[in-house]
């Protein structure tokens, strides 16, 4: 299934870069694009728990993004669901699972956003269709080498 | 690029089943007849083939017009949109990780000069 990986590496411990996804404080100060500001940030951080972010551009325009808490085990992962408020084509669903490795006091974080609905996930029953997928992504991959 | 939504939205819900999704794991290693679908899975082939037809509507699959057993191919195009959707993420959270090491530094020097 398509997905978008971003690995960084912060000089900091994990438990600093965990509090940074889930204080709603510290969470408003980061979220978004150069030059937004974060603001009206509420974390229910519990499984099943609800979360609710607004970002404003420098022009004063409002951005809402929502979802729900899958898993948070600190300091080292973070699962929820994210969705944009807005109508339009990104309004849809998607996942995000954020693992924290320590290394030597600094953090790797890896975050992974999948494209795919979270109801998805909840249908896992049938074993072996997550890499079934990774085949048809390569499929795709394949299909886009062949088209350049 | 913009892709409407109800374009996305019927890829979303085709892709939200487990036997579609095995359906298109199959057909992406070349063109298979419904009763060739059908096998692996237990259940009839009147059901499978509204997967089938479910996975046509949303452009998943093409078939076969002309030949008798009208063989599924894999269309790719949809798939595609969705890789291009996410992608459209990257920006977004590459510009919020640079602030966030921005945030990080200013907790670090906080905590020195306390």
């Amino acid at each position: 299934m398509p997905e978008l990986t971003i690995t960084r590496v912060f000089d900091a411990p994990r438990e600093l870069v965990f509090a940074a996804w889930t204080d709603p404080d510290q969470l408003a100060s980061w979220l978004g694009p150069h030059g937004y500001t974060g603001s009206a940030v509420t974390l229910a951080t519990r499984p099943g728990g609800a979360w609710r972010a607004c970002i404003r551009s420098p022009e004063g325009d409002e951005h809402w993004m929502h979802g729900t808490y899958r898993e948070i085990t600190a300091p080292e992962r973070l699962v929820f669901t994210f969705t944009w408020d807005t109508e339009g084509d990104l309004r849809a669903e998607t996942l995000v699972t954020i693992d924290f490795a320590d290394l030597d006091g600094k953090t790797e974080m890896t975050f992974v956003q999948t494209g795919f609905p979270a109801v998805a996930d909840r249908d896992g029953h049938h074993g072996g269709w997550t890499s079934s997928f990774d085949d048809l992504a390569g499929f795709i991959h394949h299909r886009g080498e062949e088209d350049r | 690029m913009t892709i409407p939504v109800d374009h996305l939205s019927r890829t979303f819900a085709a892709l939200a089943d487990p036997t579609r999704r095995a359906i298109l794991a199959r057909l992406s290693a070349g063109e298979a007849t419904v009763n060739e679908l059908a096998e692996p899975f237990p259940m009839s082939l009147p059901a499978v083939s509204r997967h089938l037809k479910v996975l046509e509507q949303a452009g998943l699959i093409t078939r076969g017009r002309t030949r008798q057993w009208r063989p599924c191919r894999l269309a790719a195009q949809p798939l595609e949109d969705v890789a291009d959707w996410v992608a459209r993420y990257r920006p977004f959270w590459d510009d919020g990780f640079d602030r966030l090491e921005e945030h990080l530094r200013t907790l670090r020097t906080g905590s020195e000069d306390a």
